[in-house]
């Protein structure tokens, strides 16, 4: 889009809500993109198309830019599909694309679908060679379209008995497709064609003018869809997944006040409405605690009352074990809220809230604007799909990690309680027994370690995202090293909490990485950690320099003056960040005492 | 102006993303370079939404330029 001077064209409102006409759209983005801050993220799409899907930029552009994400687009040619997969100087392998979207229809790629006797076959041997063209394309990450099932049958309603039928066809061609994705995901993802239409319905999704006339067969809530679930993945790489929900309890875990109505009165139940739809609501609180979400609870209420229904209510699905947190006091819900944010060592723009009361709902919104707000509709029966329709929680993978970490908060809860017990920190550290088992990544951590990078921001030098298929490239280099480090203390494992990524130049090592998971700070486990990786890198390497630098991020400072500890001096301030070095193998400082390191 | 020519132009300085003045009265996508074909769609689904009004596939491929687009939406428009 060509820049103008903002004056000329006129004031256009810069926050529009996707329901806006198309024209605000479009005026708005010009406006919306002048407003980012210079650090706000490039992001660049790539289209691997048959079909024109260039309608879905005013929307594309609106979603990535209010999520303060710079977008970026460049379409392939029409139908030319291997040739702008391999020639080296398509629009699609020049220049680095964060994510490759594929709009391939059949009526395109098959000039014999829909005629009678069409099989997929020859369609499945084109997205064979596709598929494979793409897992060596340079893309991080790879969205692949499902194929429409047509609307009409070609044999009406008779059921064909062997399945031969468009739709049978079709049908068996996308479960290819799933299947693949499934093989190969997270670098490759869904963006479930077949579903959309499904919300949306024909009429609403379909322009037959524009696809007769420019091959463009869809409309705004189709594209809009699309390019909502493309920012929903866009959000995850970037490691903005939300990642803590919490809770109301009246007229939002059940209907009715608990405190007014008693166990009895109040309105969860799995046959009658509107128990019903509560009863459904905590269902979907469920699948998100299943994935790792943090549950919390935050409500004006007796302990008491509350834990009585978690405990005792016949239809209350959400129990005590599921919570990582709770504020239950009759105390303001902002303060709450950033009492379970320091608690949970979460930012309060990883926080969801829900609650059925929008005086609630506007005083978080004015002093916590960080945070979502979500409100128990209106429509009871609307309620059950809010957590899941926005996909603000969504990774592109969970890990056994993921659902443990619910665990571990709590049992950080133990420790804190422990904590009180000792006069010094020395002593409270040195109770706890600390286990720092520091090893080379192996394969089979690469899925953690790229969710580390994607997600840490706190503890993190350089703040680098990275992908699988990245951590990989890093695995397989004789010039590259990842170490992990997995820590544990008499209260049980933290699990994979640190990443250490090196390169090396000559006899120069250079740190690529260096995070650390919010959890495990506060131990001096990160000191154990890069004193024992230099000192193994070292000696591989046989290093006689370091080179280590800073990049600050708005979430970073605390590691600041990091590198200082151990020795590196500072060099030139780039235009990123600090950049150090320490003129000898290892750091002359010793490791924590009271931490006991394992090898393997 | 009219009503339906000042919303006309209004739409196209929002879509084409330029000023009203260079918008000429034979403005068409001969003269226009903002006016390309994704331009166009969008132009003439924006109008769409702002007079509730519906084009066919004729319209759409005729209406390349202002005064045709203008006479066709006063036919539509009531």
């Amino acid at each position: 889009m060509q820049s103008r001077n903002k004056s000329e064209i006129g004031n256009f409102p810069t926050s529009v809500e996707p329901t806006a006409s198309l024209s605000d759209i479009i005026a708005a983005t010009d406006t919306l993109e002048a407003a980012l801050p210079p650090s706000a993220p490039k992001f660049n799409f790539g289209f691997l198309r048959n079909v024109t899907l260039e309608g879905i930029e005013p929307y594309l552009c609106y979603r990535m830019l209010t999520n303060r994400v710079r977008p970026r687009m460049v379409y392939g040619g029409y139908g030319s599909l291997m040739q702008d997969l391999l020639h080296p100087n398509s629009p699609l392998t020049t220049g680095r694309t964060d994510m490759l979207v594929t709009a391939i229809m059949l009526e395109e790629l098959d000039p014999r679908y829909g005629l009678p006797g069409w099989t997929s076959s020859r369609a499945r041997d084109e997205l064979e060679g596709v598929f494979e063209a793409l897992l060596a394309n340079g893309a991080a990450t790879i969205a692949l379209n499902t194929f429409i099932v047509p609307y009409r049958s070609e044999i009406g309603v008779m059921t064909s008995s062997d399945a031969s039928d468009a739709a049978a066809e079709v049908t068996r061609l996308n479960e290819f497709v799933r299947d693949f994705v499934r093989r190969n995901s997270p670098r490759f993802c869904l963006m479930d064609w077949d579903r959309l239409v499904h919300l949306i319905g024909e009429s609403a999704a379909t322009d037959y003018r524009y696809w007769y006339l420019s091959r463009a067969p869809f409309k705004r809530a189709f594209l809009d869809a699309l390019a909502k679930e493309l920012v929903k993945v866009v959000r995850a790489l970037l490691g903005r997944a939300k990642k803590c929900l919490v809770l109301d309890c009246d007229n939002t875990l059940w209907g009715g006040i608990v405190g007014e109505d008693g166990l009895e009165g109040i309105k969860l139940d799995g046959h009658e409405y509107p128990g019903r739809a509560f009863y459904d609501f905590q269902k979907t609180v469920l699948q998100l605690a299943e994935r790792g979400i943090l549950v919390t609870l935050c409500s004006r209420n007796n302990e008491q009352d509350v834990f009585t229904v978690l405990d005792r209510h016949p239809w209350s699905l959400l129990k005590r074990d599921h919570l990582s947190g709770f504020r239950i006091n009759w105390e303001d819900k902002t303060a709450n809220l950033a009492d379970l944010a320091k608690d949970l060592n979460l930012g309060l723009d990883f926080f969801v809230f829900v609650d059925d009361n929008p005086r609630e709902l506007e005083m978080v919104r004015q002093m916590l604007p960080q945070v979502t707000i979500l409100q128990v509709p209106e429509r009871l029966y609307e309620y059950p799909a809010l957590l899941l329709r926005d996909g603000l929680f969504d990774t592109l993978a969970t890990s056994r990690e993921d659902r443990h970490r619910a665990k571990h908060y709590q049992m950080e809860v133990q420790r804190k309680a422990e904590r009180g017990r000792h006069q010094n920190l020395e002593g409270y550290l040195r109770s706890l027994e600390l286990v720092a088992s520091i090893h080379p990544a192996g394969l089979g951590e690469v899925g953690r370690i790229a969710q580390l990078t994607q997600k840490t921001n706190q503890f993190n030098l350089t703040t680098r995202r990275y992908t699988d298929h990245d951590i990989q490239g890093f695995l397989a280099s004789p010039d590259s090293c990842v170490y992990t480090l997995v820590a544990s203390d008499r209260f049980g494992s933290l699990g994979l909490v640190g990443v250490f990524i090196a390169r090396h130049r000559g006899q120069t090592a250079i740190v690529d990485t260096l995070l650390m998971s919010c959890r495990a700070l506060g131990r001096h486990l990160e000191h154990a950690f890069v004193l024992e990786c230099m000192q193994r890198v070292g000696t591989t390497w046989e290093v006689e320099e370091w080179e280590a630098v800073y990049l600050p991020s708005a979430k970073n400072s605390q590691v600041a003056a990091f590198w200082e500890i151990y020795g590196f001096k500072p060099q030139e301030q780039g235009e990123q960040g600090q950049s150090y070095n320490l003129g000898a193998p290892v750091p002359t400082i010793d490791p924590p005492a009271f931490i006991r390191i394992e090898r393997e | 102006m009219s009503d339906i020519e000042n919303r006309t132009r209004t739409v196209m300085t929002k879509v084409l993303q330029t000023p009203a003045q260079e918008i000429a009265a034979e403005a068409s996508r001969k003269n226009l370079a903002a006016w390309d074909s994704l331009a166009h769609m969008n132009l003439m689904l924006a109008l769409e939404e702002e007079f509730g009004v519906e084009f066919s596939d004729q319209e759409i491929a005729d209406c390349d330029n202002l005064p045709l687009l203008l006479d066709t939406l006063r036919s539509k428009y009531t």
